[in-house]
């Protein structure tokens, strides 16, 4: 009973670290012993061009250069997203009109993959940084609006009352009750919404890029160097974790309220 | 008593109210032509079976909910929507989950825009009243169901509504917890003198805590009789008076359905 | 007390979380048919005592004899009824109280026979095809009453089931299940926080010390039924349980 409660934390890091292991084994046994050698790279190899690409550039930069570059476009355009996300998807949750008139459109758009818009973003915003920004904004945008969204509609309406009947302004409301409540939820859709924003990563340097860790992978792919295309895709694992981790202690600071074991 | 000598005003006066739900088509009378006037500073229980609309009565004095016919006027104003001047306490609390104790408690102070100083003074002089110094920066969750309870109250008193309205405060705690806490508004309420309208289904809870109990039908609610308790206070559960009491109003009482 | 009018026979019940010791050393019997109350003050591990008694915990040490046999929900007939309803939703009236005796699997004549029995002598012969969500609270608390007698239990384990019912609604149903227990001769152990409902329904009561859980007293309850809470022996037990419990 007592190692239970006690070492759980020690358990579940160990676990995460044999899961890790696990994985670059089988990688390593596939790619050495199977067929998969004559095509796939192992994690050896991969590892070595990895080390490297952080002295040698690959094509303009080194790996700082073009993580500085991709970063930059997930923050601005998930930062976009996740304050007009918030915005629309809170009034919906609110507002039986904003719900009416919003909400088709919203269930419309939704299924089209980021990638799609490639063309129309290019005529509207040229090649420059800005369509790379609207990719990700849109790859992004959904998740958190979505989740706002039914976090509003989840809110008390008890609480509601309760503030009204302590002389809260409308206003007020808004930002002191229902911001706050649906907060858990908001952070649920930006968790998921900061992972399609990296994968949107690709498809916004598909557009006239030459730098970022999604035209790594691209440059990777069209001169068939498989390797780089590894590398790039450890380099959006390995950042993707670690922005997720970041966030999720900032969940903890916001919401520390909504945990049982504080 | 007014100086000029004029027998004084009740605070809260229910007139001929009835209150209809339509849903579905079909409509539902909640509450039956009920008329009834309080006195201020007087504590007053609604009193009645299980699913009765007590819980809406509360609603119609709050401003949660309009009256479909009569009027309720509170502090001689008509009652058209929620307002400051009543304060509710809720059978589930409804506390702020994401607002530490102290953040509920000054709420009410903090929302009609009153300076930091002056609202965390009023604050805390409520949180020591209930009886929660030391607890200020917890969270809801992590207070027990008596304790929350009383930072509902001490969050309705804050406010300084000239009535408080207690829709079963303690209708979810455990018989001991509840005797603790019926004996501790009965202290704050002698300390904070208030006029109150608390509801119930719990007998003994009735007869310890009220001026005056308003014996309520089956719905659509209407009003069966009035008891006035002239009991001595702090009450006790057992004494004969007390147990004569609840008896008489236990088989006037509707069954529930 | 002979040694064969013994139901249940709990000796040195003891439950530590790690070091944390919450039930101490307690150890009471209960006679075959007796009706008997546990009270104890607020958070006093009622649920730890009762988790134990029905083997959900590991005891720490000491051990709880059935019929003079170790527990075994296998082989012993024990039955609950908890704070919470627990009616299934999607079965009726009827299949809630058969429920308990197809697993048990009798015979299709048996479980009828015990279901119609239970059924009369609850009063819920005119809601048998309702389902859970359509009943009022004292219909539902009939139901899952219903439901425990129908498997003949030796043991019936009740905790606090009426806390949130009003107390007229409370009144009657403890008088039901009065009349049930009178009727059916099981051995009852009902655990609550309300010391008037303890007074009236049992024979005998242990009262509870808080954490670590010991028993403080065992009292014997031999007034006459049915019972009048106003009467002065009523308050007189009454007083004395709330003396050795109060807290607030």
């Amino acid at each position: 009973m007592k190692k239970k409660f006690v070492g759980e934390k020690a358990e579940k890091t160990i676990y995460a670290i044999l899961a890790i292991a696990t994985f670059f084994l089988a990688w390593a046994f596939i790619t050495t012993f199977t067929a998969a050698k004559e095509t796939t790279p192992g994690p050896i190899e991969v590892l070595k061009l990895l080390v490297t690409s952080f002295f040698q550039p690959i094509g303009r930069y080194t790996v700082y250069g073009h993580l500085y570059y991709s970063i930059r476009r997930v923050l601005i355009g998930y930062t976009v997203a996740t304050v007009l996300g918030i915005i629309v998807g809170l009034s919906m949750g609110t507002s039986r009109y904003a719900e009416a008139i919003i909400k088709p459109i919203f269930e419309m758009i939704r299924p089209i993959p980021p990638i799609a818009w490639i063309p129309l973003v290019i005529l509207w915003f040229g090649v420059g940084e800005l369509p790379k920004y609207a990719i990700i904004f849109i790859g992004s945008f959904t998740n958190v609006t979505l989740n706002a969204y039914t976090g509003a509609q989840r809110v008390d309406p008890t609480l509601v009352g309760c503030a009204r009947m302590l002389g809260t302004s409308e206003r007020d409301i808004f930002l002191r009750v229902i911001l706050p409540s649906s907060m858990p939820q908001i952070f649920a859709g930006m968790q998921v919404a900061l992972s399609t924003a990296w994968m949107a990563v690709l498809a916004a340097e598909m557009i006239g890029a030459q730098e970022g860790c999604g035209w790594i992978i691209l440059r990777g792919s069209d001169t068939t160097n498989i390797p780089l295309v590894l590398v790039g895709m450890v380099i959006i694992g390995v950042v993707g974790l670690f922005l997720a981790t970041i966030m999720r202690m900032a969940e903890r600071k916001v919401c520390a309220w909504n945990r049982m074991d504080v | 008593m007014e100086p000029n000598g004029r027998i004084e005003k009740p605070i809260i006066t229910l007139d001929h109210v009835s209150k209809r739900f339509e849903s579905a088509g079909r409509v539902k009378e909640v509450v039956n032509d009920v008329s009834l006037e309080v006195n201020e500073n007087e504590f007053v229980v609604l009193f009645g079976p299980g699913q009765c609309g007590k819980t809406t009565m509360i609603n119609l004095i709050a401003g949660l909910e309009l009256a479909s016919e009569g009027t309720v006027t509170v502090d001689e104003k008509q009652v058209d929507g929620p307002g400051a001047d009543r304060g509710v306490v809720y059978q589930t609390t409804a506390l702020f989950p994401f607002c530490s104790v102290m953040g509920n408690v000054e709420f009410g102070p903090k929302s009609r825009g009153i300076d930091k100083k002056a609202r965390r003074e009023r604050a805390q002089y409520f949180i020591d009243l209930v009886g929660l110094q030391g607890f200020e920066k917890s969270y809801p969750n992590q207070l027990s169901g008596g304790m929350r309870q009383r930072v509902g109250i001490a969050r309705a008193y804050c406010n300084d509504p000239k009535v408080m309205l207690m829709d079963e405060p303690f209708g979810h705690l455990d018989a001991q917890t509840r005797y603790m806490m019926e004996e501790e508004l009965e202290k704050i309420w002698q300390k904070e003198k208030r006029t109150v309208v608390f509801v119930t289904n719990n007998i003994e809870e009735a007869i310890y805590l009220a001026d005056r109990i308003i014996l309520l039908t089956n719905c659509p609610t209407t009003i069966k009789q009035e008891y006035v308790v002239e009991l001595p206070r702090p009450r006790s559960y057992v004494d004969p008076e007390f147990l004569k009491l609840r008896r008489i109003i236990l088989e006037n009482t509707d069954e529930t359905l | 007390m002979s040694e064969e009018n013994i139901k249940v026979r709990v000796t040195n019940l003891t439950k530590k979380f790690g070091d944390l010791l919450v039930l101490d050393d307690i150890s009471f019997d209960v006679k075959q048919g007796e009706f008997l109350c546990i009270v104890g003050p607020t958070g006093c591990g009622k649920t730890t005592f009762l988790n134990s008694l029905t083997k959900l915990y590991d005891l720490t040490a000491g051990e709880i004899l059935i019929n003079g046999e170790p527990v075994d929900l296998k082989k012993h007939n024990i039955a609950y009824i908890l704070q919470e309803y627990s009616a299934f939703p999607w079965l009726t009236v009827e299949e809630n109280i058969k429920y308990g005796l197809k697993i048990k699997k009798f015979s299709a004549e048996e479980i009828q026979k015990r279901a119609d029995e239970v059924i009369e002598m609850v009063g819920l012969k005119d809601y048998l095809s309702y389902y859970p969500d359509q009943l009022s609270a004292s219909m539902l608390q009939r139901v899952v009453i219903a439901r425990a007698f129908a498997v003949q239990p030796e043991l019936l384990l009740m905790d606090e089931p009426y806390g949130q019912l009003d107390v007229s609604l409370r009144f009657k149903l403890e008088d039901e299940l009065i009349r049930l227990w009178k009727k059916t001769g099981t051995t009852v152990i009902f655990i609550t926080h309300n010391i008037e409902e303890a007074v009236y329904l049992s024979e005998r009561i242990l009262v509870l010390t808080n954490k670590p859980t010991k028993i403080k007293k065992e009292i014997n309850n031999p007034l006459p039924r049915p019972r009048d809470v106003t009467a002065e022996d009523f308050v007189a037990i009454r007083n004395h349980v709330t003396d050795l419990i109060k807290w607030w």
